[in-house]
């Protein structure tokens, strides 16, 4: 009988229990993706070949799994909580009539566990669409063809974390439910509707003075950073302690009294105050602002820390991305440092060890840095020289133009891509016959493969394996930058955008529930406001406008917050290459319009609904 | 006197097959311009029935009303809250207002709904709160005033709009004797010098006693209409209280 009215209870409070349930299938599935990256795309060809990233990488995910199960579990028993309050009167009745509070909380246990395994379900399923989208965006991150490496799998293991954690959770929050109704008494279950809500009364003048006060707050923590840069900012306490509660205050007091100056702003303006409803939505606005304040200040910061991340993880990805080129162009580089003491012909030692180079190789090179001697070029602070003919090799070999200019030349400045892998050295570029003049000290061969580039790499590297030459462990290829470009990549792309999906996931529910537990309240308002004949249209844009004012002004002063904050951000990794910025913000943008609009929807549609059914 | 409301054979069945409810089981009444009318009847005779179909808040099952010249059976659902806000003002017993709003809001809100021009809505709050003695009170929020100032706030925002018809649904029920009073004095004012209609259910006799005309429900039907006529409130009270007595003991609360 009970597991009956268990699922009937789910049934029909459904409108209560979507908002619940969509929240636990997004963290389900939030949480199966992200451990189950190991068998995806980039990084199950970085596990196929035992690259030491992934172990790294699942390593993080690990540590970073338990925060983001502990943020969950916060989330879901503050869900489970105002899902609670609304139904005290039903729990009262179920006391009143008889049944045992052990009995009562057996109904709830049962309760959470129907919701738990459908959303368990839901949210894996879409777990294993995520990780298809995933593969397909790592994927497509790099040049390397990595097709057939995209499909539908599902991991056991991963599989089995989300159950384990989420089992916990649910426990956790049976637990929870069973010591609150046993806690709870007859009495206040019963009379719980009747208890009026206290209204503090603000004086509107101290609102203004507390958002001049807030924005002054917010403008000293903007000039802070922007002065001393990111870097400076953050590393240095005596100067980010204050920073940042400069900002916090800021937000807070910003949220506490901007309804407050908005009104005595639109007071003055009888045309928009007395217009359609717009005086009651005003009003519940203010009214709600003692108990909203405090939560859209940490939705504020949940939604900074959301866009943040992403943006970086994104920026920090592109900027990855665009040193990758410079660092390989050529498939293959050898360098045989010891130039002064023997000269290597690296075809004929290939060839000599049955690696035919002429069929397996589209084109190489040999070229020749010799000592830089002040004397002969005229250049000093280089400490090596490359004959022009050389020079221009490599670069046609690049389709880039052949050097045009004075002679000698200092080459720091050009700041070429001469080789695979870094060549360490500063330079000058010298005519052909000057190097008559000079010794050699270092040999640097290049070449690109013909054939598939896999099995050519794996046959020219055993070769050289199998030779003792000195230039074997100088040896850099493009596969293997990839590879190592492809697991920074990968880190700091999924940590990135895991955390600023848990983040993000955060803020939404917490806002949604939050207004859709107002929303009950406020039902008999709206229909007094239709028994004064207001017009169905008119209330539902009430609900939503009061809807769209506590998700939009967070994500306002969040996206103004990160503008500053990425500013400060870019300048910081600029110094180390440029970041997309274009990119990443598209991406953190479209990231952000997707799951915090999919909650405002969800929630505005609610609330209508909410607004409606009270006739 | 023109005819501001005409309800003809009024009926409304609740439920079905053998388990009906007759509600309402045939009532005509008709309501001029400037009358004070009071409906009174033991629980159950149907009168907040016959209000909530009045305010179109129910449907009835046959019969019509017409306020106004508008039969309500005729109306959609946007026409319905066009009607309301246009032709009906409400007084209800647990004054209902809005908690969020102050009182002079809660009177705005109601030309504000009608879309009256901004420029007139201060005034037109401002006048009617005077002449409801509530001027000083339209800062305050509702749970800063007494009972009795909300419900002649309540009174206000009824008013405010100049309803062809005011239905008051036992308005100074949940009031002491002296608010009753006060309340009472100022729905007479209003129905006096504004000229406003209204209707209104209680089933207090001396609340009915500062009405024009009482309207008597049993089971549903109109059991008996008073009229005041010339005689004094203290003489109309008696008349009302001898109709109450000789309808049956159910109403022996009044006294």
């Amino acid at each position: 009988m009970f597991s009956k009215l268990a699922i009937r209870n789910v049934r029909r409070s459904f409108r209560d229990y979507g908002i619940y349930f969509l929240t636990l299938t997004f963290g389900v599935c939030l949480f199966y993706t992200f451990n189950a990256i190991e068998g995806q795309g980039a990084m199950a060809y970085l596990a196929q070949r035992e690259h030491p990233a992934v172990s790294a990488i699942m390593m993080l995910v690990d540590i970073f799994s338990v925060f983001v199960a502990v943020v969950l579990a916060c989330l879901i028993l503050y869900a489970n909580r105002f899902l609670l309050r609304r139904r005290k009167r039903e729990l009262g009745t179920y006391l009143l009539l008889g049944l045992s509070q052990m009995q009562v909380s057996k109904l709830l246990f049962l309760e959470t566990g129907v919701i738990g395994l459908v959303s368990l379900g839901a949210g894996l399923a879409l777990g294993v669409l995520a990780s298809l989208g995933l593969s397909a965006l790592t994927l497509s991150m790099f040049q390397i063809d990595m097709a057939g490496m995209l499909g539908l799998t599902f991991s056991v293991k991963a599989a089995g974390k989300t159950l384990l954690s989420f089992g916990l959770i649910f426990l956790l929050v049976m637990v929870f439910s069973g010591i609150r109704v046993s806690r709870s008494r007859l009495i206040d279950l019963i009379y719980s509707q009747r208890k009026n809500e206290v209204l503090k009364v603000r004086s509107l003048t101290w609102s203004a003075v507390q958002l001049v006060a807030g924005v002054l707050c917010l403008a000293a923590a903007y000039a802070t950073l922007l002065t001393f840069g990111m870097a400076i900012a953050v590393a240095v306490l005596p100067i980010c302690i204050p920073m940042l509660a400069l900002g916090t205050a800021g937000t807070l007091l910003i949220f506490r009294s901007l309804s407050g100056f908005v009104m005595k702003f639109v007071q003055g303006r009888p045309n928009l105050y007395y217009r359609e409803l717009n005086l009651f939505t005003l009003r519940q606005w203010l009214s709600k602002v003692h108990t909203t304040y405090l939560a859209q200040t940490v939705v504020c910061i949940l939604l900074l820390l959301a866009i943040g991340i992403t943006a970086s993880s994104v920026g920090l990805n592109n900027t990855i991305a665009s040193n990758s080129g410079y660092q390989a162009p050529f498939d293959i580089t050898a360098q045989n440092l010891s130039g002064d003491e023997e000269l290597v012909d690296f075809e004929r030692v290939l060839n000599e060890a049955g690696f035919d180079t002429k069929e397996k190789l589209a084109w190489s090179c040999t070229a020749v840095f010799y000592y830089n001697d002040p004397q002969v070029t005229g250049l000093e602070n280089a400490s090596a020289a490359l004959r022009v003919s050389d020079y221009d090799a490599l670069r046609l070999r690049q389709g880039k133009p052949a050097y045009s200019g004075p002679l000698p030349c200092k080459a720091d400045n050009l700041n070429e891509e001469l080789t695979t892998g870094s060549l360490g050295l500063s330079y000058v570029l010298i005519p052909d016959e000057m190097a008559q003049q000079l010794s050699p000290s270092r040999q640097v061969w290049s070449a690109d493969y013909l054939a598939d580039k896999e099995e050519t790499e794996a046959e020219i590297m055993d070769t050289i394996r199998s030779l003792d030459v000195p230039f074997a462990s100088w040896i850099t290829t493009r596969l293997n930058i990839y590879q190592d470009l492809m697991g920074s990549k990968i880190l700091a792309l999924f940590l990135g955008l895991y955390l600023g999906f848990t983040f993000l996931l955060a803020a939404a529910a917490v806002l949604a529930l939050q207004q859709l537990s107002q929303a009950a309240d406020n039902a008999g308002r709206y229909a007094l406001l239709r028994k004064l004949g207001a017009e169905e249209k008119l209330v539902a844009r009430s609900a939503t406008q009061q809807v769209a004012l506590a998700f939009l002004l967070p994500l306002a002063l969040a996206l103004l917050h990160s503008v500053v904050g990425m500013k400060a951000a870019n300048d910081l990794i600029a110094t180390a290459g440029k970041v997309d910025s274009v990119a990443s913000s598209a991406v953190t943008a479209l990231v952000l319009v997707v799951v915090y609009g999919g909650y405002f929807l969800a929630t505005a549609l609610a609330c209508r609904r909410m607004a409606k059914s009270t006739q | 006197m023109e005819e501001i409301l005409q309800v003809t054979d009024l009926k409304r069945v609740y439920g079905k097959g053998g388990a009906v409810t007759r509600a309402l089981n045939g009532v005509s009444l008709s309501l001029k311009a400037g009358e004070f009318v009071g409906v009174m009847g033991p629980s159950g005779s149907g009168k907040t029935t016959l209000l909530n179909c009045i305010s179109t808040l129910d449907r009835p099952t046959s019969g019509s009303i017409v306020v106004d010249g508008h039969k309500l059976s005729q109306l959609n659902g946007k026409q319905l809250a066009k009607f309301r806000r246009e032709r009906l003002g409400f007084i209800f017993q647990d004054c209902n207002l809005l908690d969020t709003l102050t009182a002079g809001e809660n009177i705005a809100l109601a030309l504000s709904i009608l879309k009256a021009p901004a420029g007139e809505i201060p005034g037109r709050v401002w006048e009617i709160a005077e002449l409801l003695g509530i001027g000083d009170c339209l800062n305050k929020y509702p749970y800063q005033m007494s009972g009795g100032q909300q419900q002649r706030c309540a009174a206000a925002r009824a008013m405010v709009t100049h309803p062809s018809l005011v239905l008051a649904d036992e308005p100074t029920g949940a009031l002491d004797s002296k608010s009753a009073r006060l309340l009472l004095e100022r729905l007479e004012v209003l129905n006096r010098d504004l000229g406003a209609t209204i209707l209104m259910v209680t089933h207090d006799a001396f609340t009915a006693s500062c009405c024009g005309r009482v309207v008597f429900l049993r089971d549903g039907q109109i059991f008996l209409e008073l009229e005041r006529g010339g005689s004094d409130r203290r003489s109309f009270f008696q008349n009302i209280i001898r109709v109450v007595t000789e309808m049956g003991g159910e109403m022996a609360d009044v006294f």
